[in-house]
């Protein structure tokens, strides 16, 4: 009797198959889903897996150089934070807990970081580099931009380079969608009380600043 | 709520009533409907949140493209990523006490140290040992 099922187990029990055929090729490693959760991914990457982690790069590296050029104010300096942000949470990948916190909400804490530090480091001439942004940075309607609106972001640029780079942090990821009040405060690593008072110097300031331009 | 006041939660949670505290809307809204001066101001408060909104800097499509690239080559080259140490892996182990709370997790580290430093128990004795000794019928003395 055990000879008669022995066949049917074949099918039934795959890992057994190498050795029946030891000459088969090596079956090939499964595609990265590109619907996978950011969490998923992190776990693929903390194995070792690139192309998961590229996947994340291209879902999230918009938003982290637009976090890190609202910091900073320079194009170059935001694209070199972003990339050592990311390369940073290559490194983490294995460490990363989903239970702790959300991916863009720990990948936002390292983008804030280092652009408040290396603001920091810069501290001689803070608002030079967000008065270049305002070139740098996609002007939205194009050449074609009238002379006011060019005004008003150059004024707008002066006026976020004359504030702490805490309270321009703030200002960065309040205004950064999909971002709740919590995430925002989770980023900045302070509480969401905290960061309302940041938020209330922040927009005093710069309605002050900004008033008549 | 008076002016002051207003101005206050204005600047705290921006101009959208929507995003106040439940609490503080009721009195917002009849303080607007009264008062000019706080119409004057949520109107400043509008004007700053949509400047924002419209002339906050965003990256060009050819930056987002040379960061994307970026990266790609330079994790190509690095290390794969580091392997959590013991501790964490520790805590990690440990966190399904945690609901529990710390007196779960007092307990466990008691019994793991109760276990660890209690001396090794000496063969176990024979409970009919005691029996062997008694003299029985017939014995010789």
């Amino acid at each position: 009797m055990p000879m008669l099922l022995a066949p049917s187990f074949h099918w039934a029990l795959p890992w057994a198959l190498p050795r029946l055929a030891p000459d088969a090729p090596p079956t090939p490693r499964p595609m990265t889903d590109p619907a996978s959760s950011d969490a998923a991914l992190m776990a693929l990457a903390g194995g070792g897996d690139r192309a998961a982690f590229n996947l994340l790069v291209g879902r999230h590296g918009e938003r982290a150089l637009r976090v890190a050029l609202r910091i900073l104010g320079d194009a170059a300096e935001a694209e070199e934070v972003a990339q050592e942000a990311f390369l940073r949470a290559w490194q983490a990948a294995a460490s990363f807990d989903p239970d702790r916190a959300r991916f863009t909400t720990w990948l936002h804490r390292i983008v804030v970081n280092l652009a408040i530090d290396r603001t920091r480091r810069r501290a001689g001439a803070p608002s030079a580099g967000l008065e270049a942004a305002v070139e740098l940075a996609d002007p939205g309607p194009g050449p074609e931009a009238d002379a006011v609106a060019t005004e008003a972001r150059a004024a707008l640029a002066a006026a976020l380079g004359a504030l702490p780079p805490r309270q321009r942090a703030a200002i960065a990821l309040a205004y950064e969608q999909e971002l709740s009040g919590a995430e925002a405060a989770a980023a900045l690593e302070v509480s969401e009380r905290a960061l309302e008072g940041l938020l209330r110097r922040a927009r005093q300031f710069l309605r002050s600043r900004l008033e008549g331009s | 709520m008076n002016i002051a006041r207003f101005a206050l939660l204005l600047d705290r949670h921006g101009p959208a009533l929507a995003r106040w505290p439940e609490s503080e809307r009721a009195a917002a809204t009849c303080l607007l409907a009264a008062s000019a001066e706080a119409r004057a101001r949520l109107e400043a408060a509008l004007a700053l949140d949509a400047r924002l909104r419209r002339d906050l800097a965003r990256p060009d499509p050819a930056s987002v493209a040379r960061l994307q690239d970026g990266i790609a080559r330079r994790i190509v080259r690095a290390p794969m990523p580091d392997r959590p140490g013991p501790l964490p892996r520790l805590l990690a182990l440990l966190r399904p006490a945690l609901p529990a709370g710390w007196g779960a997790l007092a307990a466990m580290a008691c019994c793991a140290l109760w276990l660890g430093l209690s001396p090794p128990r000496a063969a176990p004795e024979d409970p009919f040992g005691p029996l062997q000794t008694l003299p029985l019928a017939g014995d010789a003395f």
